[in-house]
């Protein structure tokens, strides 16, 4: 398929794909994953599926909910939302919270391209014009231009920046603001300050607050499962205290030592909030936080409040309400137990949520002090409270870099110093910190699984990812050294669980990953038995 | 064209560009305060900012006094504005272009401040042997930034021309305001060439302007190269062509904004959120009246009960 795609290409052609994708485009990863015949064959949409569903973009589907209008005045009734979106969207009372750095990345894109090749989903696609980070900014700023802008419909004619709005165009646009991970890697690289990632989100949230129209795993089964039940996993608080009471004992019984997580404790001195992804799906990571704070005599507590017990915040990917709903509740609940901080759990968008940019929601007696999970840990690490010995961390290990945590952050080094303390082969990947690649799930990606969405996620988005994994373990790529992947962010593990088993990458490359405390946990002295495990029991 | 219209058509411009500039400059800065969406690097981060880190780094960082550097935000910019920093780094094929555009540009600005300097002198009388040192200089900066804002700008219409990259993403504006500054680029460096002492020439000229001479005049190819500079900073304000003010905003108040809110940014913080939203999809619950608060800040029934 041809890859010159002009900005105007987006409202032509009714449902045909855009593009698609070609395994055979798509950049090289490191033996012996080079073969194309040997890798996952990449899931192709059925003729039924075509018929159902809105696919007019890659031949990829992440919503499978997207509504098909009956006839033209339903998509007519959508482009108005649209076009009544765009304009909410440039007004101070609907869009305060994002209105000045909306305008000038909108205003004042210089068209150079720098930002193009710090896109690892452009270069992991083997640079398809689709998923450049400047295609989706121009047709938005087109239309911003053209439809919310007095005169814009004169100007766009004059300037040659014409597009035309329609179903097919809102449609493609919509798919199109999930094929970005908003990791602002672009941003990083572009000399204006101009910010792709945030007109993306901008986008979504036309979709999500004037449309209704959003992934469900980030809004029916996300933020909206969460403030109604207490998680987007659907753990209720009864059973997230019963699952870590029964992971207390049988961690406890594993590791030789007594485990003891409370809940609800009046008056200590943390909350800390993990994500209940993790309870549910890699539990070595709070249960690590259990043992360390425990044996560092801190006094802490988790809350079995809705949604105290899942930090998780969907919101910041896609809705600014549903951000600041949840970001409010964990504030509240913080203030309930009268603690004196919050201490994020291994997540890197629940840091960027609740520590920066929900800071301006969070007034009053709500502003409770936010602390990262990381320095936290660093502060325990070398307390002198517990003692380590880093030879029980003998093996290979890199640090992937949570763009929520790393470059939106600034929390670069305390997880070094860590490493380099507990971890005597500890080595970094290239590039990394600030510079570093999205693992490819990042912004609300790693949790939608829909129709074929994993393959492309898998595929494309953390394709050089994975090559950059490989590449710092090249000097022992079999399965024989067993390697380890530090990587302290749910998402992030969840990306990484699904390219792994798609790859096969612990059984062909011997690589597993986890997060931060669980290394620590492991080097402890008083740990009698290893927490890391490298085969499944 | 002679006198009073010279002085009508030169201060009119930049009495345009002046208050257009600082009236869009001020709309931006009063645009509402908006969520933190700061990006590392943050320079003013001492001791920290230049791997990127920030204050957050710290154990709890609300005890400790955060450290910044005054100077490190300034060096940055001024890498990043005089040398293109990040062109180098990350769009190295077109940084050559670039830099020599806008040096031209920054150069022909030096010669435009020598060049009042120079009037003032001739006004007050200064011996001839300090002028003429002053002119020598004003004529060698003239030239340089003629040449390379020229020669930039005629690179970079052919680049966006030419290369594949660029050319989907061009627009008529984008093409016409490299043409018209290379115009004044190309005329400059014109009349430059043909006038045997284009630095005095330019001097007298500007003399004759601020002293509100009535009979001012300028010669050709002078008077095209100022007619045309005079509509292009009646015409620079209007265009995307100011983004040396909006980069301020994207750094200082976007990417390097990571304080948190103080007092009187909580009390514009409370008049933002009691504004009434009216967001359509059924979630937000909005009607127009419900202020940010009310839609964020209450509990679920679920949750109260």
């Amino acid at each position: 398929m041809s890859k010159k795609l002009k900005i105007a290409d987006i409202a032509r052609d009714g449902d045909a794909p855009l593009t698609e994708i070609n395994l055979e485009e798509l950049p090289p990863l490191p033996p012996p994953y080079d073969k194309i015949d040997e890798q996952p064959e990449f899931k192709r949409l059925t003729a039924e599926q075509k018929e159902r569903l809105v696919c007019n973009l890659d031949g990829v589907v992440s919503y499978a909910g997207l509504p098909k209008p009956k006839n033209k005045a339903e998509e007519k009734k959508y482009v108005e939302q649209f076009v009544s979106g765009l304009k909410k969207l440039l007004s101070k009372e609907n869009n305060w919270t994002f209105l000045q750095p909306l305008l000038l990345s909108i205003d004042y894109c210089a068209q150079c391209q720098t930002c193009c090749d710090a896109c690892p989903i452009y270069l992991g696609s083997g640079k398809n014009e689709l998923y450049r980070p400047t295609y989706r900014s121009e047709i938005f700023r087109r239309l911003v231009n053209k439809y919310a802008k007095p005169g814009g419909k004169l100007r766009a004619k004059l300037n040659r920046e014409d597009i035309e709005l329609n179903w097919t165009t809102i449609t493609r646009l919509y798919e199109l603001s999930y094929r970005c991970n908003l990791c602002r890697r672009c941003t990083l690289t572009c000399p204006m300050g101009v910010d792709n990632a945030l007109i993306t989100r901008e986008m979504r949230k036309l979709f999500s607050q004037e449309l209704g129209w959003a992934p469900k795993e980030l809004h029916e089964k996300g933020t909206v499962l969460q403030l109604d039940v207490g998680s987007p996993t659907g753990l209720r608080p009864n059973v997230a205290m019963d699952n870590l009471e029964f992971l207390d004992e049988e961690f406890g019984e594993a590791l030789g030592i007594e485990i003891k997580t409370p809940w609800d404790k009046k008056g200590a001195d943390v909350l800390l909030i993990h994500s209940a992804g993790d309870i549910i799906s890699f539990p070595e990571g709070p249960i690590s936080f259990s043992v360390l704070c425990n044996a560092a005599g801190i006094n802490w507590t988790l809350s079995s409040e809705i949604p105290g017990y899942d930090g998780v915040n969907y919101g910041i990917f896609y809705d600014d309400v549903q951000l600041a709903k949840v970001a409010t509740r964990h504030a509240q609940i913080a203030r309930e137990l009268g603690v004196k901080k919050i201490v994020m759990g291994e997540c890197g968008h629940q840091h960027k949520a609740i520590m920066t940019v929900a800071d301006r929601v969070l007034t009053g007696e709500l502003d409770i002090p936010r602390e990262s999970v990381v320095t936290f840990l660093e502060d325990i690490v070398f307390s002198g409270k517990i003692k380590f010995d880093p030879a029980k961390n003998d093996f290979p290990v890199t640090l992937h870099d949570p763009c929520n945590l790393v470059r939106n952050l600034g929390v670069v080094e305390p997880q070094r110093r860590i490493l380099r303390y507990i971890c005597p082969q500890f080595r970094e990947m290239a590039p990394h910190g600030i510079e570093n690649y999205c693992c490819g799930g990042g912004g609300g990606l790693s949790v939608m699984s829909d129709v074929n969405f994993t393959d492309w996620k898998a595929h494309v988005a953390g394709r050089m990812k994975l090559k950059q994994v490989l590449d710092a373990f090249a000097d022992h790529p079999g399965p024989d050294v067993k390697k380890y992947l530090c990587a302290p962010c749910l998402n992030c593990k969840l990306q990484f669980r699904d390219i792994f088993d798609y790859y096969k990458v612990k059984e062909r490359s011997g690589i597993i990953f986890g997060g931060l405390g669980e290394l620590a946990v492991n080097a402890m002295v008083d740990v009698k038995k290893p927490l890391i495990k490298w085969e499944e029991e | 064209m002679s006198g009073i219209f010279w002085h009508i058509g030169v201060f009119g411009a930049l009495a345009v560009f002046l208050i257009v500039t600082i009236y869009r400059a001020i709309a931006l800065a009063r645009l509402p305060v908006h969520l933190r969406w700061e990006l590392a690097p943050i320079p003013g981060e001492k001791g920290k900012g230049k791997y990127g880190g920030s204050y957050l780094e710290e154990y709890e960082w609300w005890k400790k006094r955060r450290q910044k550097s005054f100077f490190a935000p300034l060096k940055y910019m001024a890498v990043e504005i005089f040398l293109l920093r990040a062109i180098w780094r990350h769009n190295r094929a077109l940084w050559p272009l670039t830099l020599s555009f806008h040096t031209g540009i920054y150069l022909v600005f030096a010669m435009l401040i020598l060049s009042i300097v120079n009037a003032i002198l001739i006004i007050t009388g200064v011996p001839t042997s300090v002028l003429d040192v002053f002119l020598v200089i004003t004529s060698i900066v003239a030239l340089a930034g003629y040449l390379l804002g020229g020669l930039g700008a005629i690179s970079l219409l052919l680049k966006r021309t030419l290369d594949a990259n660029l050319r989907p993403f061009n627009s008529t504006s984008k093409y016409f305001n490299l043409v018209f500054l290379g115009a004044v680029f190309v005329s400059g460096a014109y009349s430059w060439f043909v006038l045997p002492d284009f630095a005095l020439s330019l001097s007298q000229f500007i003399k004759g302007l601020v002293t509100l001479d009535a009979g001012v005049t300028v010669s050709f190819p002078l008077s095209l190269h100022v007619i045309l500079a005079s509509l292009f900073f009646l015409y620079l304000p209007w265009t995307d062509m100011i983004h040396f003010v909006a980069k301020y905003f994207t750094y200082h108040e976007i990417k390097w904004d990571d304080t948190p809110k103080d007092a009187r940014m909580e009390k514009e913080l409370e008049g933002l959120l009691s504004q009434p939203v009216s967001w359509s999809a059924e979630h937000v619950k909005a009607d127009g009246k419900k202020s940010w608060a009310d839609l964020t800040k209450k509990k679920t029934d679920e949750q109260e009960a």
